[in-house]
């Protein structure tokens, strides 16, 4: 019970944030196979390549968007500052590029279509035909 | 050797071809501190500093072609005047991915937080715990071997890097030729095990110690050798893990430095650190030993009889007492993540010294971390 009007209470506090069910996508050419490790492995930097060897484009939101919130919290397992903070380590090691942010689905579509080793997630009501949906738990 | 590596590196990074993106990132730590009165710690004192620990740093990287990036790292350190300086500069080939090579100035491995000890966005403390990071041989010249790959959950890292380093340390000069290392690393989703061995020839020149040296040399040359710090072999060993349950976490290392022929005692430094995380929130304990007070050429001194062994006992025993270390600092730290690229912390450290009670010292530092 006490949980419930915590939910409730915390849902009136950020009642802006609609809850956003997201999809992985990346590029309709893209004949990798992906599971939810390897989308993980992927997005925190420790896995540079899909598993027909080409090297991932990581694309996330910025982070003050509520999809990235819970991108990085449902997937990652880890709150948004933990994920940077674990990016700026691999790119001040020579380790990784910091993922491209983007400001909105329409902008993450557009260069998941332009680049075929592009990797992102987006709102599921937004998905096109431009993407293709990569399956995970 | 040393110039050449970094000279490859910067031409390397400016002949990129003119349609390659440069990526430029950089980090900024703030850090101000103040010892309790007439105490001094870390470069501390009763006023307040902000220039000790304070550092800015630019790094660009760019790919080179398919296989090939090119990273320099520029950093103004606030205890060095902010005079900036190439703290990496190297080139990375990879050769498949699994493993990379790269050649040029970069962090030598020897820690867990080794790679990312400057980038104080990166982890849960004001500054790493000095007592076991702060060796003059954090950046070497020379090439490193990257291997990383993943059986089952688990992911295994191996490097090997060899090379040279010079730096200043205990008021004088070391320099380390033939500087080999190798680490081994294991990790799941929440554990972290890794482990490290190196070697080298190393070299430490100070106006004081030469001149003992050299008294000692002409009165048993045996005794001067075993003394000094002469291209003998140093060596370093080091473990650590950290258990991380993203709500808390749990980390220690363990590291031992030791230059067996000469005056240097051998170093046992380790940590443990804790914390939790709660929203915004990460505070953290940590307790760090410092062991480095063993009395060197005791033996050596006694086997030479009288009266050699009573004349210089004395010379032994105040070097011993000018360079030996022995001590425990506790500290607890908060951390609070202002933006997804700012933090903020405060931490207060009790320095309690074995060997000199007046040293003890309380500290309380707080600090604005950056990256972008």
């Amino acid at each position: 019970m006490k949980r419930i009007i915590g939910t409730v209470l915390f849902g009136a506090l950020f009642s802006s944030q609609v809850f956003a069910d997201y999809a992985v996508v990346v590029h309709p050419e893209n004949n990798a196979e992906f599971d939810t490790q390897l989308v993980k492995r992927i997005f925190l930097g420790r896995e540079t390549a899909f598993s027909n060897g080409e090297i991932a484009t990581v694309i996330t939101h910025s982070p003050d968007s509520a999809l990235r919130t819970e991108f990085d919290e449902g997937v990652l397992n880890r709150k948004t500052a933990a994920v940077n903070a674990y990016w700026s380590k691999l790119v001040f090691t020579g380790r990784g590029v910091m993922p491209t942010t983007v400001e909105s689905d329409a902008e993450m579509i557009e260069l998941i279509s332009e680049n075929k080793n592009a990797i992102g997630f987006i709102d599921t009501s937004s998905v096109t035909s431009d993407v293709k949906v990569v399956k995970i738990d | 050797m040393k110039k050449t590596l970094i000279a490859a590196a910067l031409t390397a990074s400016v002949a990129l071809p003119a349609h390659a993106e440069i990526r430029i990132n950089g980090f900024a730590n703030l850090v101000g501190g103040v010892t309790s009165s007439d105490e001094t710690l870390y470069g501390y004192d009763e006023n307040f500093n902000f220039s000790q620990e304070s550092l800015f740093a630019l790094q660009a990287s760019g790919s080179i072609n398919e296989k090939m990036t090119a990273t320099v790292q520029i950093l103004a350190r606030g205890e060095n005047d902010y005079d900036p300086e190439f703290q990496w500069a190297y080139v990375t080939y990879r050769m498949t991915n699994n493993t990379s090579f790269s050649a040029g100035r970069f962090r030598l491995p020897l820690f867990k937080y080794s790679d990312s000890l400057d980038i104080g966005y990166s982890h849960h403390w004001v500054a790493v715990p000095q007592g076991v990071y702060d060796v003059p041989f954090n950046n070497i010249d020379g090439f490193r071997l990257d291997y990383a790959d993943y059986m089952g959950d688990w992911e295994i890292k191996l490097g090997a890097s060899v090379g040279t380093f010079e730096n200043e340390v205990g008021g004088g000069v070391i320099t380390g030729d033939n500087t080999y290392l190798v680490s081994a690393e294991i990790s799941n989703d929440w554990l972290n095990v890794r482990t490290v061995y190196g070697t080298s020839t190393t070299t430490f020149s100070e106006t004081q110690i030469d001149g003992l040296v050299g008294q000692f040399s002409a009165l048993s040359p045996a005794f001067g050798d075993f003394y000094a710090i002469n291209e003998d072999t140093a060596n370093f060993f080091g473990a650590g893990f950290n258990i991380d349950r993203y709500s808390w976490f749990l980390a220690g290392e363990f590291t031992r430095i030791e230059i067996p022929d000469s005056f240097s005692s051998t170093d046992d430094t380790a940590y443990l650190t804790a914390g939790f995380r709660a929203g915004k929130w990460t505070p953290s304990l940590t307790y760090s030993v410092f062991e480095g007070d063993e009395l060197k050429g005791s033996d050596e001194l006694a086997a030479l009889g009288e009266p050699l062994n009573s004349a210089l006992r004395p010379i032994i025993n105040a070097v011993n007492d000018r360079f030996a270390e022995n001590y425990q600092v506790a500290s607890a730290a908060i951390r609070y993540d202002y933006a997804a690229n700012f933090a903020i912390k405060v931490d207060v450290s009790k320095y309690t010294d074995d060997l000199v009670e007046e040293d003890d010292a309380t500290l309380v530092r707080f600090a604005i971390n950056y990256v972008f």
